[in-house]
């Protein structure tokens, strides 16, 4: 890469250190790399900060650096639908160039990725190309944001943000934070399966509060889990717990108090629910035609159809 | 050229924030475009670092102002050959004493304040990695500024004329290069002794020693006072002179111009005695508000 640009300028040799050091020192939290035929042009991912309606969603964005760099601020512009910030649209940061005045050559690109995970779950206040969606929208672009990169500009870089993308896959915790009344949403397949790998009961809360809005698929993938509970609920328990459900969703998700809590787990049979009714249902049928049956075998209209069987 | 233009009737300078002095008011990027290309006619009138000019020039810009002023330009006319002036762009304070330094150095040939120097270059260098910043954000810098001072040294492949000199010092690329070195070098001298420097910080910004730092020091553009000056010249070792043109006046009825001369530190510095010797500060720079150039003693 370096062969194609004078190494003479001085932005140029900043910024391959910038990938040297982005490339030694990996983050869990964000991947950044320029495209192979312009080191001024990066593309990035960030991991959705943790404990907020963005975790687990993973942001695609662009880079631009100026030729100034680092005295310029570079510019960020975000691909993926997020619900905080407009996509394609440069963002309003004072560390991008929407604020210059507050930009310093100290900083790099991992500062400024830092800085803008950090600004994700802040109140846009009206700034220029932020957004404030609820936070099951924003938790629901969260999860959409996983199934795929992306599509953005020349095969080149598209590879690129694929290849970020399949990186954060690895380390973004796969766990959308349950909160019930927040995950309204739908989960994918590819979303319910990775839950199910997880050794943490918690994990099965993730997009399936609400079982009116949640799909069947949700059901089928996270039947094997749930049959293995051996204290399954009542049938209609979700309906009862809906009202003390909300204030547990103010209380930092992440606790393992919760799993032992009476409620939650409540809530994490709420699959099963669905699975006993069909049950019961199932077997009311089936008493009710061996009932039948009796019934019929017992007068005489019905000796003739018996015999047959 | 702002040099000319801030004259009013009642000879106030003014050199507030002009165009060049920064974008602080600036959010839009429309605007920011435009201030942009305000600064770049800037850049076109005036270089980072001007021609030498005689005295007379300075005088002639007040012309129509303050007699205060003008009488006070004769009595620096008597100790001061010339002047250079730096462009408005908040850096100006840096910039002078970049190029009066080197240009010193490579008129002196003084291979000992080189090595000098080099040692608190290095001490500044460890200040700021042990103030917990990322190597790669500052070391461009320090390289740069290291380079400068080989290249000054004559007799070797790399080195460079005095025509060289100007022409690096209005090289973007070079110039700014070695502002932000001295930018990062005052932040850590400043942080490093925050307890002298915060009464003097809070009288100014009520602000915190290192948010001053993170906006008022390492941001380009950001003009430099005493605070800088004292941190600079503390941390590189290197005496500067400011000679003060305003238009306070004494009492007495005789008009002088004040100066006063930075001289560094010398409780952390190893080499104390050396320090003390150093009466004559090599660097004159003329303050006016908001500005700064470089004087040539006769």
């Amino acid at each position: 890469m370096a062969d194609k640009y004078n190494m003479k300028n001085p932005a140029v040799k900043r910024i391959l250190q910038e990938v040297k050091e982005m490339q030694s020192n990996p983050s869990d939290d964000f991947m950044s790399l320029p495209l192979e035929e312009n080191i001024f042009e990066w593309q990035f991912a960030i991991r959705g900060p943790g404990e907020t309606e963005f975790e687990g969603g993973i942001y695609h964005g662009r880079i631009q650096l100026p030729a100034e760099y680092p005295f310029k601020p570079p510019s960020f512009m975000l691909l993926t639908p997020n619900g905080r910030f407009e996509t394609q649209t440069k963002i309003c940061l004072s560390i991008s160039n929407h604020h210059p005045e507050h930009w310093q050559p100290s900083w790099s690109v991992r500062t400024a990725l830092v800085a803008l995970i950090a600004f994700m779950p802040t109140s846009p206040n009206g700034a220029l190309g932020s957004l404030d969606y609820k936070k099951e929208d924003r938790r629901a672009l969260a999860i959409k944001s996983r199934e795929a990169s992306p599509k953005f500009g020349t095969p080149e870089r598209q590879k690129l943000i694929d290849e970020i993308h399949d990186y954060m896959l690895s380390k973004a915790n796969p766990v959308p934070q349950p909160s019930p009344s927040q995950a309204s949403e739908e989960p994918k397949k590819e979303e319910a399966q990775t839950l199910v790998t997880l050794p943490n009961p918690e994990a099965l809360l993730a997009g399936e509060g609400i079982p009116d809005e949640a799909g069947d698929k949700i059901v089928e993938e996270q039947e094997v889990p749930v049959i293995a509970n051996p204290n399954p609920a009542g049938v209609e328990a979700s309906n009862e717990i809906q009202p003390e459900v909300v204030p547990t969703n103010q209380l930092p998700p992440k606790s393992e108090t919760r799993v032992q809590n009476l409620k939650p787990e409540t809530r994490v049979q709420k699959p099963d629910d669905r699975l006993f009714t069909l049950a019961a249902i199932g077997l009311a049928i089936a008493i009710m035609v061996l009932l039948l049956k009796k019934f019929i075998k017992s007068t005489e209209h019905g000796a003739v159809f018996m015999n047959e069987s | 050229m702002r040099n000319k233009e801030p004259v009013l009737d009642d000879g106030e300078v003014v050199y507030e924030d002009g165009p060049g002095c920064g974008w602080n008011d600036f959010e839009d990027e429309d605007v920011m475009q435009q201030t942009s290309s305000i600064h770049d006619d800037e850049a076109k009138k005036l270089p980072y670092v001007g021609d030498k000019e005689p005295l007379s020039s300075l005088a002639a810009e007040y012309q129509s102002g303050s007699p205060i002023l003008l009488e006070k330009i004769k009595v620096l006319a008597e100790q001061y050959a010339a002047i250079r002036r730096t462009r408005g762009d908040g850096n100006c304070f840096f910039r002078g004493f970049m190029f009066s330094y080197l240009e010193h150095l490579l008129e002196a040939q003084d291979k000992a304040e080189i090595d000098r120097i080099k040692a608190n270059i290095e001490r500044s260098r460890k200040a700021l990695q042990t103030l917990g910043y990322a190597e790669l954000t500052f070391e461009d810098f320090f390289t740069l500024f290291l380079e400068q001072l080989e290249d000054v040294i004559q007799g070797k492949e790399t080195s460079i004329s005095h025509e060289e000199l100007v022409l690096r010092s209005r090289d973007q690329s070079v110039s700014d290069y070695v502002v932000m070195f001295f930018r990062f070098v005052t932040s850590a001298a400043i942080q490093n002794r925050s307890e002298f420097f915060e009464p003097f910080i809070m009288g100014l910004t009520n602000t915190t020693v290192e948010q001053f730092c993170k906006s008022a020091v390492e941001p380009m553009g950001e003009e430099s006072d005493h605070v800088h000056i004292t941190a600079l010249s503390d941390a590189l070792g290197v005496p500067i002179r400011v000679v003060y043109l305003d238009r306070s006046s004494c009492d007495t009825g005789g008009v002088s111009v004040n100066h006063h001369d930075f001289i560094p530190a010398t409780g952390d510095l190893p080499s104390s005695s050396d320090s003390s010797e150093k009466k004559n500060p090599f660097i004159t720079l003329l303050y006016r508000p908001g500005h700064y150039d470089i004087l040539y003693p006769k």
